[in-house]
């Protein structure tokens, strides 16, 4: 028994992560060789100690770290993708709602319906005013305006100046 | 990860449900793990809410049957390390990984009864102080291994790193730990 077990053997050996056949190996070696033993040992209680020492270090977990993880998930700023998106979203609506009228406005009778309306309305006027034609030749023209008949009224009568003169005459 | 979610988003009650009972069961594992990394309680506070935040966004994520603990511990020591990332410079905690080799063999230096009074709590001052002084690292792997027990793989796979790397740290911690407890038992 002249090789002692390197550290890192036992160290492998402690976590139980040596083959089988080295595990044995190992085991059989421990019990023929009081230094690699007390190697193993001091190995062990290391691992003991750390033990030890984490649970007599154990905390209690702080409420606050719940209550904290929810705010900030409830007031998380979006992420730059989000925040483009946001950004972006007026362009992108207003268009959108555009495009949605204008389609709505073409494609559906309402639209046709109010333009038929218009349409009705027009000819009925003309189909009117064709009537009127028809029953009365000299109102082509329509009504005489109030202007024009005033003109007419204040005009002189036939021969009036000329008349005037010759009486003079 | 496909299933987080905007944080402004309405949460769902079943992902508000996973939180709370996260937070029920296993907040005061994760607030220690925290507090044993971090060393302090301001620290260990501010890293358990990250984790729990990121537990909220990423729930669907977390695979039914696997350890939730392993899960939420990945995710602090992931925090842990983006956090020490960012203080480069500005906070020196950590002292260097010891990288002699060790010669160990026929000549290796044996205990003479190094650490017989640990588990009578005698040390447990200057074991804290110990570990105080390990690389956030070799921290993580001796809590790993030696007080939360995992397996070399499972801490594998908490600390995102190969196996030999657990191995190798926790063999260069382990014995930076007893050469520091061995130097603080001589001070008293």
């Amino acid at each position: 028994m002249t090789q002692h077990l390197p550290l890192e053997t036992l160290i492998d050996y402690i976590h139980g992560e040596l083959t089988p056949e080295a595990d044995a190996a190992v085991h059989v070696h421990l019990t023929a060789c009081p230094p690699c033993r007390e190697e193993y040992a001091a190995e062990v209680q290391l691992g003991e100690a750390l033990r030890a020492s984490a649970r007599a270090q154990e905390v209690e977990f702080p409420s606050m770290i719940a209550a904290r993880t929810w705010e900030r998930i409830r007031n998380a700023r979006p992420g730059p993708l989000a925040s483009l998106a946001i950004f972006l979203r007026p362009a992108i609506a207003v268009p959108l709602v555009l495009a949605i009228g204008f389609g709505a406005y073409f494609a559906t009778p309402l639209g046709h319906a109010a333009k038929h309306d218009r349409t009705i309305n027009a000819s009925y006027y003309l189909e009117q005013h064709a009537g009127q034609q028809a029953s009365d030749p000299l109102a082509e023209r329509g009504p005489v305006p109030v202007m024009e008949s005033s003109l007419v009224d204040t005009a002189p009568p036939a021969g009036g100046p000329n008349d005037a003169n010759d009486a003079i005459h | 990860m496909g299933a987080t979610r905007s944080p402004n988003e309405p949460p769902s009650a079943d992902q508000a449900a996973f939180l709370e009972r996260a937070i029920e069961q296993y907040g005061k594992a994760t607030y220690n793990f925290a507090y044993r990394l971090t060393g302090n309680e301001s620290d260990a506070r501010d890293l358990t809410q990250d984790a729990f935040i990121r537990v909220y966004r990423a729930w669907k994520s977390f695979q039914p049957g696997t350890s939730f603990l392993s899960w939420i511990y990945r995710i602090v020591t992931n925090l842990y390390r983006d956090e020490l990332r960012r203080r480069k410079g500005r906070f020196i905690e950590r002292i260097p990984e010891d990288n002699v080799p060790q010669e160990f063999g026929g000549q290796r230096p044996l205990a003479v009864n190094p650490i017989d009074d640990y588990v009578e709590k005698q040390l447990g001052e200057p074991l804290s102080k110990a570990l105080a002084q390990l690389s956030p690292e070799q921290r993580q792997v001796v809590i790993l291994a030696d007080i939360e027990e995992y397996s070399y793989q499972e801490i594998a796979e908490i600390m995102g790193c190969s196996i030999g790397t657990v191995r190798s740290r926790l063999h260069r911690a382990r014995a930076l730990l007893r050469r520091l407890v061995e130097r603080a038992r001589q001070q008293l």
